[in-house]
This record gives structure tokens, sequence and C-alpha cells, in this order.
């Protein structure tokens, strides 16, 4: 890819993270902002800045990049433009676990988002077990249709979860549902970053392997590759990096489905380029997204997951009419 | 290089064996053809040595060394498998993809293949695909595809090439360029092992033709002893004969037509 | 020859473990964070999250966001020291001067920063903690209330006005309040106490019950609720056990009565067929708040037309 878009994409980033800081709900001067990230100027907007915007921006970075990411490992292991982690029943496992978490009503949000990992943790085991009942190899075909078969499963679960729930907590779980970093803290932070570096640190390792099953099962054997293990290994990374993020912000849909198409759009041929540019284009996305998201309608908010949808939706038709 | 030991091959549950104790052996600076009809077992062999289908006994050796005790990057390193369809999902240029040939030769946390490792150089060079460098994957041709999956195998680096129906997409001047070039490898040394149905260029460019039928060997030796009318006729259940040109100088099989036909 | 399996029982084993034992990390951490809050306990207003509020001084600058809180506030004479209101507070009119500054649930921590309130009131839900955790971190005062009965009312009007700093008024205003119910219930002493359905929704069908304070409004007013055996506050019912009861009245607000008057099936039930659909002021009976004697004496009135309206 060529030296200047990488730079482009990098100051996208920049870019988007100044506009999320300096933009919100509530109007405030440049100055100001400057004056606060330095730690100086009035202590209301240093915490407006620094305690409720800054850990947003920095969250829809991480989960923006963490998304792009499993979308563009799952999309090689897969060869399927159209995979992402939530057509492999990921995001469905971790709705689960959050809503019932939820609706158990009056729990931290600690023990909500442990339950999303939980729940995505069963669901990835689930679709595994399936996919080894039905055929035992790495079939991807097979995998996302079980996929799909445990993401329906779960659907039809936290459905009569909801149905029985009071009143009041269904609310909060529907919000969950639709995605939101409005509860960003440096808490939320600090625990999805190591889990993001780690399963990013994982594929950037070993993207080659990528590349090598993105040729095929047995094309990907005959260059010596040990498919069924590193089939496997990718799935899990890409599947953390995906749970992580919905422990943390909800269900956003789109970034892991279109961000890579956008990378592969910049001219990122192999599996590191593409993991490189789909984080960056990813955490830009994300952070644009959730300030549309606090910016469109307020001080009301919307759910980020539509605000992606909206964006996401044309571009993959656009890109689906190209294909030859 | 690569010898087949009785080896039988079922697919779960059929009654048939696919593979039923073949045994025969390509070695280097050879091209050994094996050839048959539908369903013989010819890809069932490829498929075995690639280890995607279970072996029900027998054993298949690289190099002497017998499959089972292999890691599959030490088997990559000495044999380059081509099957019969590949697509990638993803477009690549074509230098990308011939060095990701070089994928067992790499430690495991290393991104893929240098581009400028001279071994991918020299297998495009071999392979004829040097002039196709800076193209994609997906606008080639498919003589020009084949070509550039050549060169991946032989970024490879190993003395053996296994190729799987090969020619099935190709035009005459590809077909006629790559068996040459197939040939100009096994001349150098290496083994070159060939599934086809294209009974009459594998006459004239094999060394030894393996003929299936149902997973059994039916004939087995240099062209001019398995080329044979009655035995052909009996395997391909087919009227034909077998004739031989000067011009071609190796016998050449001629279909006829049904004897009902007007 | 090679393995087929795909998974072993160790990765599984080892995936589950692995998520266990983050899920108990976590455990660990919210548990050590309550353990701080419990020694502030014992000097401190323990709110309805289980906060605790130590304010040195009467708060000058107050959100309220939430509709019971907000008319609270007014009622106890501190209406003018509010700089942010929810949307959804209307009651008294000079509310509606008050900033408003979006949802009362989920609210929208910038703007309610940018107040620079010292003060936030907000409703104890589980939707709210997060917002409670934000403005907590960043040093302003949270006050979580919930009161969802009638006999909640008194105590969480007495813990405003503490901390407010007007521990008089807030018993004048508990007084005046359990006042007028009294009155109320006196109003309907001794006349018959007609069986009355509660539709709150239509669709899904829910039905006022036990649980719910609307239910003890009921008793006051001289009624009983045919659903009173249910604990819920809400529960959904099916309209055929609606019918199975057989109540006296169906007690519906005024767009709800047109609804069910629209709808050929409540016909089924002898209360409509016979006119006896009671209509009352929504706007008045919502929530227990400060006008809940005048919501008892509207009810009353409304279900007893003869009884006058004992003002």
């Amino acid at each position: 890819m060529k030296r200047w878009r990488w730079v482009a994409l990098g100051a996208a980033v920049v870019f988007a993270v100044v506009l999320g800081l300096g933009a919100g709900s509530v109007g405030l001067a440049p100055g100001d902002v400057l004056a606060a990230l330095t730690g100086a100027g009035d202590a209301t907007v240093r915490t407006i800045v620094l305690d409720v915007r800054l850990p947003r921006v920095a969250l829809a970075v991480i989960a923006g990049a963490a998304l792009a990411m499993s979308g563009a490992t799952l999309q090689g292991v897969l060869r399927n433009p159209l995979a992402e982690p939530y057509l492999l029943g990921v995001s469905g496992g971790a709705a689960v676990g959050a809503v019932v978490m939820t609706a158990a009503a009056s729990v931290a949000p600690a023990l909500v988002t442990a339950g999303a990992m939980v729940g995505a943790a069963i669901a990835v085991a689930l679709v595994i077990a399936v996919a080894r009942a039905a055929g035992g190899r790495f079939d991807p075909r097979i995998l996302l249709m079980a996929g799909v078969v445990v993401g329906a499963f779960a659907n039809a679960a936290i459905m009569i979860v909801l149905a029985n729930a009071p009143a009041s907590s269904v609310r909060g779980a529907l919000w969950w549902m639709m995605g939101s970093l409005a509860d960003a803290s440096w808490y939320d932070v600090a625990w999805v970053a190591p889990l993001v570096v780690l399963g990013a640190g994982f594929l950037w390792a070993r993207a080659r392997d990528i590349d090598v099953l993105a040729l095929g099962e047995d094309a990907a054997a005959g260059l010596g590759a040990d498919v069924d293990r590193a089939a496997r290994a990718l799935f899990l990374a890409a599947a953390l990096l995906a749970a992580a993020t919905v422990a943390a912000a909800g269900l956003i849909g789109f970034v892991g489905l279109i961000v890579p198409s956008m990378a592969r759009a910049l001219g990122a041929r192999r599996a590191r380029q593409t993991l490189a540019a789909s984080a960056l284009t990813g955490a830009a996305l994300l952070t644009v997204a959730d300030l549309l998201a606090r910016t469109l309608r307020s001080p009301a908010e919307l759910p980020v997951g539509a605000i992606t949808a909206v964006v996401g939706v044309p571009f993959f038709l656009v890109q689906l009419a190209r294909i030859r | 290089m690569i010898a087949f030991d009785r080896v039988i091959v079922r697919y779960g549950g059929a009654s048939r064996a696919a593979v039923d104790g073949v045994s025969f052996r390509a070695p280097l600076g050879a091209v050994t053809a094996v050839v048959g009809p539908n369903g013989s077992g010819k890809s069932t062999l490829v498929r075995a040595l690639l280890g995607r289908v279970p072996v029900e006994a027998g054993r298949i050796s690289i190099g002497g060394d017998d499959v089972t005790v292999l890691s599959r990057r030490e088997i990559a390193r000495r044999v380059a498998v081509l099957v019969q369809r590949e697509e990638p999902a993803f477009p690549l240029p074509v230098a990308d993809y011939v060095a990701l040939g070089r994928y067992a030769h790499e430690g495991p946390w290393r991104a893929t293949g240098a581009v400028t490792d001279p071994a991918v150089a020299d297998a495009m060079e071999t392979a004829g695909a040097t002039a196709l460098r800076d193209r994609r994957t997906d606008e080639l041709s498919g003589g020009e595809w084949q070509r550039v999956r050549i060169a991946r195998a032989l970024a490879q680096g190993g003395q053996a090439l296994v190729l799987d129906e090969p020619s099935t997409f190709l035009d005459i001047a590809h077909e006629m360029a790559q068996f040459e070039l197939l040939a100009s490898l096994a001349r150098r040394g290496g083994a070159v092992l060939l599934v086809s149905h294209q009974l009459n260029l594998v006459a004239r460019f094999a060394t030894t033709i393996v003929l299936l039928d149902e997973g059994v060997i039916v004939a087995h030796g240099a062209p001019d002893d398995v080329m044979r009318g009655e035995v052909l006729e009996r395997v391909y259940r087919w009227p034909l004969v077998v004739s031989r040109d000067p011009a071609v100088g190796a016998p050449m099989l001629v279909p006829l037509r049904a004897p009902s036909t007007p | 020859m090679h393995s087929y399996r795909f998974v072993s029982f160790r990765t599984a084993f080892r995936t589950a473990f692995g998520a266990a034992f983050s899920a108990a990390l976590l455990l660990c951490v919210t548990a050590c964070r309550d353990a701080a809050d419990d020694r502030a306990r014992a000097n401190g207003i323990v709110d309805d999250f289980g906060d605790t509020l130590a304010l040195a001084s009467p708060p000058q600058r107050i959100v309220s966001l939430n509709p019971a809180t907000t008319e609270l506030v007014f009622a106890l004479g501190a209406g003018s020291r509010l700089v942010g209101r929810s949307r959804w507070d209307t009651y008294p009119d000079s509310a509606r001067l008050v900033p408003d500054l979006g949802d009362g649930m989920r609210p929208n921590v910038e703007v309610v920063l940018a107040s620079r309130a010292d003060l936030v009131l907000l409703y104890a839900s589980g939707e709210n903690r997060s917002a409670r955790d934000a403005l907590r971190r960043s040093g302003v005062a949270t006050l979580a209330q919930r009161f969802d009965r009638i006999a909640e009312f008194g105590p969480a009007v007495v813990q405003l006005g503490r901390v407010l700093g007007d521990t008089m008024r807030a018993h004048t205003v508990r007084d005046s309040v359990y006042a007028s119910l009294e009155r109320a219930r006196v109003l309907v002493e001794g006349r018959p106490r007609p069986r009355v359905v509660w539709p709150l929704w239509l669709s899904p069908l829910l039905a006022a019950g036990r649980g719910s304070f609307l239910t003890d409004l009921l008793v006051i007013a001289g009624a009983e609720n045919i659903f009173a055996d249910i604990d819920a506050p809400s529960p959904q019912v099916t309209f055929e056990e609606i019918v199975r009861r057989d109540p006296d009245i169906v007690l519906a607000g005024p767009v709800q009565a047109a609804e069910l008057r629209a709808e050929p099936r409540w016909r089924a039930l002898r209360a409509v067929r016979e006119g006896r659909i009671a209509i009352y002021d929504t706007t008045l009976v919502g929530r227990p708040g400060v006008r809940l004697g005048e919501a008892a004496l509207h009810l009353a009135s409304v279900l007893h037309p003869s009884a006058g309206t004992g003002k």
C-alpha cells in the first residue's frame, strides 16, 4: 500500500480524536479544551474533557480497532468478505450473558461485563462444537452456518429473558444491545486495552497464517500450514477481540464487516497490511460515529450501532455492486 | 522420491475403497503420470499426500521418510502440491503470492516471505512468470495464473512437484508450454508427479504412466507399454484405437464415434 | 496418521477457565470498592443505591433528574436553587423555567457536569448506576432515591429535606400529604367498595397489581383492585382473566378510555356494557409525590361520584 495512504490513515485517526475531544453535547472553546488537556483551566471543563470525553474517545479508538481487526482476520480465515464477529455468534453469546446480568436488576456494571465475556466464550465453544459435530474439519461454510444458528438461538434466549424481566431493566438491556460508549470510564479502558493489545499482537505475529489460509485449506496444507490448529488459534484471537469490545461497549455492528473492505479498497493486500489498515480505519470510524451519536440530537444520545449501520450499509452496497 | 506402498484409502462408510492397494514410485529426474477415468482414485492419491483424507492402510513416503513422521512444514519443504482449483478469496500482487511459497521455511512468528528473497525471483524466472510480477492475481488469464501457481510451488524449494489436473483451463499454447516446463524440471533432477486425463500429452512427456481403474493399478510402465488399445478401451469403456504419428513420435489415442451413429 | 479432532478438551477447559478467572477477578474488584463505602456509611445519609452523602453545607446548585424529586424540591422551597431538570419534569409550572438537561434515565453526564451542580438527584434504577459513578468520580454529590410506594414517600421527603438543609419543612410537607390522604379515606368511609380493574397499558395488556402504589391509592379511595393478589407492580394479564374476575369499574385515562371503547372485545366486560368506565386525570395520578393527597381525593370522587370532593 502506498506510503502516502498510511500517512493519510494516521492523520485521519488523529483528526477523529481531536474532533472527539473538542466537540460534544457541551460546547467548549478549543482553547479551553487544550488547557484542560495540559491540566490547567476551569475545573469543570477539565473534568468534562479528561474524565468524560477522553476515556470515551480512547475506548472508541480501541474498540474500533479491535472490531476491525477481528473482522479482517475472520474474513481471511473463512475466505468470505461477509464474515464478521457477529455472524459467528460471538455477539449473541455476549448479549445473552449481559442481558441475563442486567435483568437480574441492580447489578454492578463490572458483573455485566463479566457476564458478557463468559457468554461470548460459551458461544464460541458452542459454535466450534456444532461445527465439529457437523463435519469435524474447519470448513468455513459449516462454521458460518453454525455461527448463525448459535446467534439465532442467543436472540431467542434474550427475548425470553426480556419478556419476563421487570420493565425498568428492559430499557437498560436494550440500550446495551444497540451499542453505546456513553458509560466509558478509565476503568473500562484499563481492562479492555490489555485484552485488545494481547489479541492484536497475536494476530500481527501470526499474520502469515491468515495469508496462507486465505488461499484455501488444500493450498494452505500444501504450503505446510497446520490448517486446523492455525485456523482455530486465529478464530479464538478474533473472538477475544470481539468479546472484549462487546463486553465494554455493547453490540456495535458493521465495523467488523465493512472496515476490512475499506482497508482493501485503500490498497491493503497482505494480512499484516490489512490488519494495520483495518485497525486505523476502524479506530477513526468508530470515533467519528460516536461523536455523531452524542451530538446529532444533543443532549439526547443515539445508539452508536445505528450510526455505524447508516454509514456502513451504503458503503457495503457500493462494494457489492463493484463485484464483477 | 515419492513412494506409495500398498496404500488403501476409504471414504467414511463406503463399501469400495477409493484407492485399493496402490503401489508405485515417482523418482527424481522423471515425469510420472497417473491417469484413469473419473472416479478411479487419481485425485484421492493427491489428497492423501496432503493429509486431507485418512489412509486406512499402506505407507506413503517422501525421500524415504514415512509422511506420518514428518511435520507438514517438512513435507512442504520437500514436495509442492498444486491442487486442481485455487482461487484466493482476496487478490494479491503476484510477487506477494509467489513469496507465500516460502511459508515452510520461515520461523513461526515472521511476516510472510520477503518478496526480495532470491528464491522467489528464481522461482518466477524458472516458471516464466517474471513479467507478471506486479500484476494482481485476479487480473491474470488462465495460462498466466497457472504459471504463477507453478512459480509459487517452485518457491517452496522442494525437489518434488505434484500437480492435479494442471491443464484443465489452458489452451493449446499454454498447455504445451506447461508440459515443456514440467519436462525441463524433471531433466534438471526434480521429481514430477502428474495427475491428468490428457492421455496424449502424457504419452509424449511422461517417463512412466500409472493407469488406475476403480482404485486399482491396471497398468504401469513406459508410455509404449501402457498405451495399448485393449487395455485402454476396457478401462475407459469406450471404443478407441491407439496409433502412432511419425511427427509426434509417441503413441496417440483416438476415440472412435459411437457405433450406432448413422 | 494425522488426528482429525478439531478441538481437544484441554482447549475447551482452558477457555472456560480463563473466562471464569476473569469473572472472578472482576468480582473481587467490585467487592473492594464496596468495602470502602461501608466505613463512610456510619456517619452520613445513605441513599437508595447504598451510597453515602456527607455534604458540608446545604447544596446551592441542584440538578433534579426525576419528576417526583423536582416537584418535591419546589414543595420544599428550594426551587430557586435548581439549575437543571429532566425533560419530563413539568410540574409545577415554574419547573419549565429550569434548564432542560435531557433524559432522567441514562442522563448525559457531560451536560450535567456543565451545569456545575453540587448535588444531582437521580432516580435509583440500575440504568443510572453508571451516571452515578461518572458524577461521583468527577466530585459531584449524588442522591439516588426511589419511592414507589406511599409508605416510602414519607422517609424520602424527610431524607431530601435533610440534604437540602430544611428538615422542618420536610416534615410539614409529609404531614400535609398524609393528612389529605386521610381526608380521602374518611370521605369514602362506609361506602360499598367497587371492584376495579386498572389497565395501565393496552398492548401488552398490563394492569396495576399489589406491588404498585396505585393499588394503595385505590384502597384509600374506597375501592378494591381485582388483581390485588398479584405481587408485581404492573403484571401482564390476559383479557380472559379480566373477564373472569368481572370488575365493577374500569379505571382509565382519557386516551385509554377512548381506545378501549373503540376495541370491540372490551364490550365483553359487564362494566363496559354498563358504561362504568371511570376516567381519571393521568397527570395527577402518576407517581407518589407531593400531590398524593390530591390524587387520592381525585380518585375517590371519580370512583364514588356521589361523595363530593371533600375539599
